[in-house]
């Protein structure tokens, strides 16, 4: 029903270690899905959303290698390590929106990302691969990559296996160019070597030369990268 | 000097020394709980930076001139707990806000029900410390109506109040914020009665608010009159804000403050009081505030961390000199 994988395993799954690290941040988090369950009355979607870093303790989730392994079998490419508890608690409160029908599902995602803070942003952004009827958000992670947020862009463009997957050729580029523009690490962009296409090529190596006309220094993996593209052609 | 000589560099350049007032308050941290930054240039984020601020609050207010539609507001409440808590963290401040529906743009019935209805969302925010600026404006029905629903919502959330007191009728106006407050069972603790002058002051301590002034050239308080109330009234429950907007003000109103009462004699703990800790003690109600987080903004080394970086990473911004002809 508009998952492309098994979205209530993974939730299960998110919950035990949410309930591992804190047993009251898994409580609270239980009985705002009992009330969303009973009808979402007063906004409990969004308001939930919101509050959880006021409910849901904010440390480190503490995730294991393992762990995070366990979640990249159920979703490919999905590792959440080094994830702060309240953004994993905020992934798995997205996992309990419905989603039979798409208009509304779209709708309610699409209203959590209108009036997100910047951490809440990094938390949708990031659980983008968790979404049902991903390819309805092509546009809205496209939209996440013209940031000038640091953390915002991470959460679009680094260990997310979404990008890769859905976005049209132009908006994958920019990503990649952007990468580099901002000095982010560009090996963590997943699906890079998968995605390399000419007009990256010619991109990027433009880049690289407006680099050195200012006199500036530039990345090595850009090059390396621009000449995987040409070899594309 | 006009037009018969061309400019130099040298009379382009900014003059080096600091103003004298700096030096007075060297090494104090100032916390201003009330100031409108959207309003104001990256310029004054490093002057007040400079100057000591640590953290400010940013109460959600009307821009100016009336709003005719929900989503800027919704934009609006968005830009407070997203891009300007940004901006200000590229200077080393911390930046906190209060979210509410002012009592200006309360008039407009049909709008404000709609506003009314996306506040629970925006309460909750991280760095959310108190419902504000709520009160009275011309003191109309309808602004007692909502002013009356927020302090509802204040109180489910368990947030401070951080209320705004008319400029008309003031006197009469704060009492009914105040008396409205307690009858909807408000703690006088949790509520921040604010712009107050010589005329309101007593009533607002006596009855156990928290009592804040405004250093606004003009309109509200000046600064040697702010020093004669602390010396009447002592530092309990009192504190200083610029509440710097679009209209002539001064965002270094708080460290200016604290550096004429250094002058006059005013001990460094009650300056420290109505400069900076009385205001965390408040709005710190909220559980939002943490002050090791700006402490820790004070000790980043700008050009250690950002150099030749391009990006806006959230933290401080490299400082650029702006005495050079030259941009890099």
């Amino acid at each position: 029903m508009g998952y492309t994988y098994d979205q209530v395993k993974l939730s299960e799954t998110i919950a035990q270690q949410i309930g591992r690290r804190s047993a009251t941040s898994l409580q609270w988090l239980r009985q705002q899905q009992e009330k969303l369950l009973q009808g979402g009355k007063n906004n409990v979607f969004g308001v939930t959303f919101t509050a959880i870093p006021r409910f849901v303790d904010k440390g480190d989730a503490g995730l294991a290698e393992a762990d995070a392994d366990l979640f990249s079998e159920l979703r490919n490419g999905f590792t959440p390590l080094h994830w702060p508890l309240d953004r994993l608690a905020r992934a798995w409160w997205l996992l309990q929106l419905p989603a039979a029908d798409e208009a509304y599902y779209v709708m309610q995602v699409e209203s959590l990302f209108e009036a997100a803070a910047v951490q809440e942003q990094v938390a949708l952004y990031s659980a983008l691969p968790l979404l049902a009827y991903p390819e309805q958000f092509k546009l809205r992670a496209a939209e996440g990559i013209r940031t000038s947020l640091g953390d915002v862009f991470d959460a679009v463009a680094l260990d997310n296996p979404y990008p890769s997957e859905y976005l049209e050729e132009g908006a994958w580029n920019q990503l990649v160019l952007k990468a580099f523009f901002m000095e982010r690490p560009v090996k963590r962009i997943i699906g890079l070597e998968k995605r390399v296409n000419p007009e990256l090529g010619r991109m990027l190596t433009d880049y690289a030369r407006e680099r050195e006309a200012a006199g500036r220094t530039v990345d090595p993996q850009l090059h390396q990268l621009a000449a995987r593209c040409a070899g594309k052609q | 000097m006009c037009c018969s000589s061309a400019l130099t560099e040298s009379q382009l350049q900014d003059k080096d020394s600091e103003p004298l007032y700096l030096e007075k308050i060297k090494g104090m941290r100032f916390f201003d709980p009330h100031v409108h930054m959207t309003s104001r240039t990256t310029d004054d984020y490093q002057a007040m930076a400079d100057a000591g601020v640590a953290a400010i609050i940013e109460p959600a207010f009307w821009l100016g001139q009336p709003r005719t539609g929900v989503d800027t507001f919704r934009d609006y409440y968005s830009s407070l707990i997203g891009w300007e808590r940004f901006r200000a963290s590229q200077f080393g401040i911390r930046h906190y806000c209060t979210i509410g529906l002012n009592s200006k743009e309360a008039n407009n019935e049909g709008l404000a029900e709609e506003v009314m209805e996306i506040l629970p969302l925006f309460i909750y925010k991280e760095g959310v410390v108190g419902v504000g600026e709520i009160g009275f404006d011309d003191q109309t029905a309808l602004e007692e109506k909502y002013y009356r629903a927020q302090l509802e919502l204040a109180k489910e959330a368990n947030l401070p109040v951080q209320i705004h007191t008319p400029h008309r009728d003031k006197k009469r106006g704060t009492r009914r914020s105040m008396d409205i407050a307690l009858e909807h069972g408000l703690d006088p603790g949790m509520v921040i009665v604010d712009h107050n002058n010589e005329e309101t002051v007593k009533e607002v301590l006596d009855r156990g608010f928290w009592a804040a002034f405004t250093i606004y050239p003009f309109t509200k308080m000046g600064n040697e009159r702010m020093v004669a109330v602390v010396k009447q009234y002592g530092s309990k429950n009192i504190m200083v804000n610029s509440a710097a907007d679009w209209g002539i003000s001064d965002p270094l109103a708080v460290p200016k403050t604290a550096a004429l009462m250094k002058d006059q004699g005013i001990t460094d703990s009650d300056i420290r009081l109505v400069t900076y800790q009385n205001a965390i003690t408040a709005f710190g109600q909220s559980g939002q505030i943490n002050e090791a987080e700006f402490a820790a903004d004070a000790d980043i080394d700008q050009s250690q961390r950002f150099e030749g970086s391009s990006v806006l990473r959230g933290g401080q911004q490299p400082r650029i000199d702006k005495r050079s002809a030259i941009i890099r």
